[in-house]
């Protein structure tokens, strides 16, 4: 695993166990939580061709939904899905993964996820656009978590 | 006195337990590495550098700052890197990021995605995952070329130095790429030399020697590591559309 501090692509090699209170809050769900996870601040993320200036990487936000698309292309593989919110509306989210050829490594195909799946997300919020995150954890429809990284 | 015999034997016990935990048995050593190929690179490889290298080996070649002429350090002064973090397609002039550059040799290994050498009998190929990058590196004999027309990637010339170091000299550059992620400049007058070094079957060990009597006033010199990854293939990263708008991910 790396954890390069200054490329950009390098760091999206960064798993982390998602804390305990995650887990306990994600049986709990639909529910958006917002935490600081000093340990991705402390980990100098940068992001492929748009910096982290895109996302803030001190804050990890947790969301349970339920696919809509999964875009399988270059650069980035985009993730879709529908949440209802502590009202109970449905409201529109979108996810950010590595590479498509890193998720391959990884075991992924276009058919990994389907609408449908019911999948539970957590990641770093887009600035402007906070229903955007970049994933650093998603746990699919079979209740484990997916790998994200290339060996 | 008391107060010394004290530190004394705390020191000792420093010590002792040092030496214990020195003396603790390891995790079990792998099993031993096979032996490199004679004279061959093929395969698909991935930077992969120790640890202690990670804190600057994924945006440039050594911890210091090269030795740059006053040309090249107005040059560096410009250079508005895309590291760091905090960066947009607006605040950065990375010619990769921007302008879908092609990264240029050595810039290219600082992209985090394999290459792969193909062997054939005149010239090695090396191929990068990345924006579908490409070498030709000649192994007919022929002289480094001494007026090559510009180029992004360079012309390469390599010759086997024993069964398991092959040494690369590359010439014939423009001056459209960085050195390196954090924007350090060449000219025209840039010579690579890598030195990939077969430690065994699975690893590779590339010594690089970058020099430009305009850029630098010294050469500079690195080394970095790859890993062989017997199981993959190379797909495509284009740097094209999509790429360079961050806006569509945000549909």
């Amino acid at each position: 695993m790396n954890f390069d501090t200054l490329s950009v692509e390098w760091d999206n090699t960064l798993p982390q166990e998602e804390p305990t209170l995650m887990n306990v809050l994600r049986r709990t769900l639909p529910i958006l939580v917002v935490s600081i996870a000093a340990v991705f601040s402390a980990s100098g993320l940068v992001f492929a061709h748009h910096g982290a200036a895109a996302f803030i990487t001190d804050q990890t936000v947790t969301v349970k939904g339920t696919v809509t698309e999964l875009v399988y292309m270059n650069p980035h593989v985009q993730v879709y899905w529908e949440s209802k919110n502590d009202k109970g509306v449905s409201e529109k989210w979108q996810g950010e993964l590595t590479a498509p050829n890193k998720l391959t490594r990884a075991g992924w195909t276009k058919r990994t996820l389907k609408p449908g799946d019911q999948i539970t997300v957590s990641g770093n919020p887009n600035k402007n656009s906070p229903h955007t995150i970049y994933i650093r954890k998603l746990i699919g429809p079979d209740g484990n978590s997916l790998p994200l990284f290339e060996d | 006195m008391a107060r010394s015999l004290v530190l004394a034997i705390a020191i000792a016990a420093l010590a002792w337990a040092t030496s214990v935990c020195a003396q603790a048995p390891a995790r079990p050593s792998p099993a031993p590495a096979a032996a490199a190929p004679a004279r061959d690179l093929a395969g698909v490889w991935m930077i992969r550098n120790p640890a202690g290298m990670r804190g600057y080996a994924g945006a440039t070649f050594t911890k210091e700052e090269p030795e740059m002429t006053p040309w090249a350090q107005a040059k560096y002064k410009e250079a508005r890197n895309s590291n760091g973090g905090q960066y947009d397609l607006e605040t950065t002039n990375d010619p990769v990021l921007t302008k879908c550059y092609p990264p240029g040799t050595p810039r290219v290994y600082f992209h985090p995605y394999p290459f792969e050498f193909i062997s054939t009998p005149k010239y090695l190929l090396m191929i990068f995952e990345y924006d579908h990058m490409m070498r030709r590196i000649y192994t007919d004999g022929r002289p480094v070329p001494q007026d090559p027309d510009p180029s992004w990637m360079g012309n390469s010339v390599g010759r086997w130095e024993n069964n398991t170091t092959f040494v690369v000299e590359t010439v014939g550059f423009n001056e459209k790429t960085w050195i390196d992620r954090l924007g350090h400049p060449h000219s025209t007058e840039l010579h690579v030399t890598e030195r990939f070094r077969r430690t065994d079957r699975d690893h590779l060990q590339i010594d690089f020697i970058i020099q430009d009597p305009k850029a630098l006033l010294k050469p500079w010199t690195s080394t970095f590591y790859a890993e062989l990854r017997p199981e993959w293939e190379l797909g495509e990263i284009s740097c094209s559309g999509d790429y360079l708008e961050f806006k569509t991910f945000e549909k």
